[in-house]
């Protein structure tokens, strides 16, 4: 029998293969965590009590909240996800699966690119609460333009979701490393929170100008920096 | 230069842990359908050398290769080979059924679900099929990640340790198992401890000491020279697992 041959597959079917790989794996985690319920939770109930401190606690007049609003809410949107970001590669360690993963005929770049849409959709779930929420409890116009949040909110999203996938691929690895991975992200990821809050700051005003636009783009750069950083380091990345 | 013949090529392996050197300059070639025993004391090196040669960790220097193909970071060339390693590699909270699609999935078998559901039956799961790795014994786990490495029929397997954890009803199972891959020439290596495994199912053993690998022919570790041929024939069949050819897991070639 050749077996030399045996390995090798047409274009093609490479790449249906590829897509279907990225659902599955997709797949294996969220049902994974849908059945565990292990990390959602306890993200979504970091984001909601910073919501509850915001619109109760604090006591800041309509336009201090105006002002304030987009730094808590990614700052909450970054904590809750680093939750699901570390979770995603420390499941994957217990009982060996991660060895069995890279031993499939999957590329680690496939094996990056759907772990960072599952902490993208981990953090676009917590979005999608925490946004109505803020406008709910301190009634704060994040709603105004829906278009206009809903660019920064995706953008922001893949930025964080891509460096957060790299950085907790590689603490991973490391002995106790699901701790370090906070510190190794946070001062990679503060210009895509700090972008992120001043777009949805400025979202918020009567007009959207250049400086709105300025920000975006920022956003969009790193987004585009970071998931290309990714996917090309993530090969060494998994190496013990 | 690659002969045909030889499913894994190792050349000047080396493996580095800081300054821990656990393998040291390893040349071997491992003919098709052999049947590999590594042995050692705790800490030789066994698991490094089976994982560099499942290309699962990157060597410190040299190269591996299966029927010829560069093994490190070759998505195409892994459908070549399965893997066992000391942990099951199921998952958690995936049902035995699903870890066994997914498996199936990522390693391109047609027909993924029919394919777990043949295994399972083979390996007389069925009726556990939808519990998950928790919720069955340590045997049936083990059992589990033998069909997890098999699904795609590999025409090398590699197997860490397969017998701890088993009992002696499991073991026998597993003998019958390797007996059934090694007729239908599979490469199979295996790192193992008992002497009495290297002398039932070795036709070869490979020996680590100080990081490096001495080659014994098996036939000299015998006491007796019909003693394989007689494990071989009250074993033949004690797997009762038929399951081992994959239609169309050749698909790709």
């Amino acid at each position: 029998m050749d077996y030399g041959a045996r390995g090798a597959v047409g274009r093609h079917d490479k790449e249906r293969y590829v897509t279907a790989k990225l659902w599955w794996m997709m797949h294996k985690d969220l049902a994974s965590e849908w059945r565990a319920r292990r990390v959602w939770p306890a993200m979504l109930l970091l984001g909601i009590v910073v919501a509850l401190m915001f619109a109760v606690q604090m006591g800041l007049s309509p336009e201090q909240k105006q002002e304030t609003v987009g730094s808590l809410l990614w700052l909450a949107i970054f904590f809750a996800g680093m939750l699901a970001m570390d979770r995603s590669f420390v499941a994957e360690r217990e009982e060996g699966c991660w060895e069995g993963l890279l031993s499939y005929p999957v590329s680690p770049t496939a094996v990056y690119f759907a772990k960072l849409a599952v902490n993208a959709i981990a953090l676009a779930a917590i979005q999608c609460v925490l946004i109505p929420l803020f406008v709910a409890l301190s009634d704060v116009p994040l709603l105004e333009r829906p278009w206009a949040m809903l660019a920064v909110a995706v953008l922001g999203n893949v930025g964080i979701a891509a460096i957060g996938t790299l950085l907790s691929g590689l603490a991973a690895g490391i002995r106790h490393g699901a701790n370090l991975s906070v510190l190794l992200v946070l001062p990679l990821v503060i210009p895509v929170v700090l972008g992120a809050a001043e777009a949805t700051r400025l979202g918020m005003e009567e007009t959207l100008d250049a400086a709105w636009w300025r920000w975006c783009q920022l956003l969009g750069a790193f987004a585009v920096v970071f998931t290309t950083a990714g996917a090309v380091l993530f090969d060494f990345v998994v190496e013990d | 230069m690659t002969e045909p013949n030889i499913a894994i090529q190792l050349r000047g392996l080396s493996k580095r842990f800081g300054r821990q050197e656990v393998l040291r300059d390893v040349h071997l070639d491992i003919p098709a359908g052999a049947s590999v025993a590594l042995t050692g004391a705790n800490g030789a090196g066994k698991t490094t050398l089976l994982r560099c040669m499942a290309s699962v960790l990157r060597p410190t220097a040299g190269e591996v290769r299966w029927f010829g193909r560069s093994a490190w970071r070759n998505p195409d060339a892994r459908r070549l080979i399965g893997t066992v390693a000391h942990q099951s590699g199921l998952y958690p909270h995936l049902t035995l059924r699903e870890n066994l699609v997914f498996a199936a999935r990522m390693c391109d078998v047609p027909k993924p679900l029919r394919r777990a559901d043949e295994l399972l039956s083979s390996l007389g799961l069925q009726a556990s099929a939808d519990r998950t790795p928790a919720e069955v014994s340590q045997g049936m786990r083990q059992r589990v990640a033998l069909a997890r490495g098999l699904i795609h029929d590999p025409a090398i397997l590699f197997l860490d340790e397969p017998f701890s954890g088993l009992d002696v009803a499991g073991t026998q199972w597993l003998c019958g198992l390797l007996d059934e891959l090694h007729a239908l020439e599979r490469t199979v290596c295996f790192a193992v401890h008992d002497p009495d495994m290297v002398r039932r199912l070795a036709d070869t053993v490979l020996e680590l000491r100080s990081g490096r690998v001495e080659h014994h022919d098996v036939a000299a570790l015998k006491p007796d020279a019909q003693a394989r041929e007689d494990a071989n024939l009250s074993l033949a069949g004690a797997s009762g697992f038929n399951g081992l050819r994959c239609a169309g897991c050749g698909r790709a070639a």
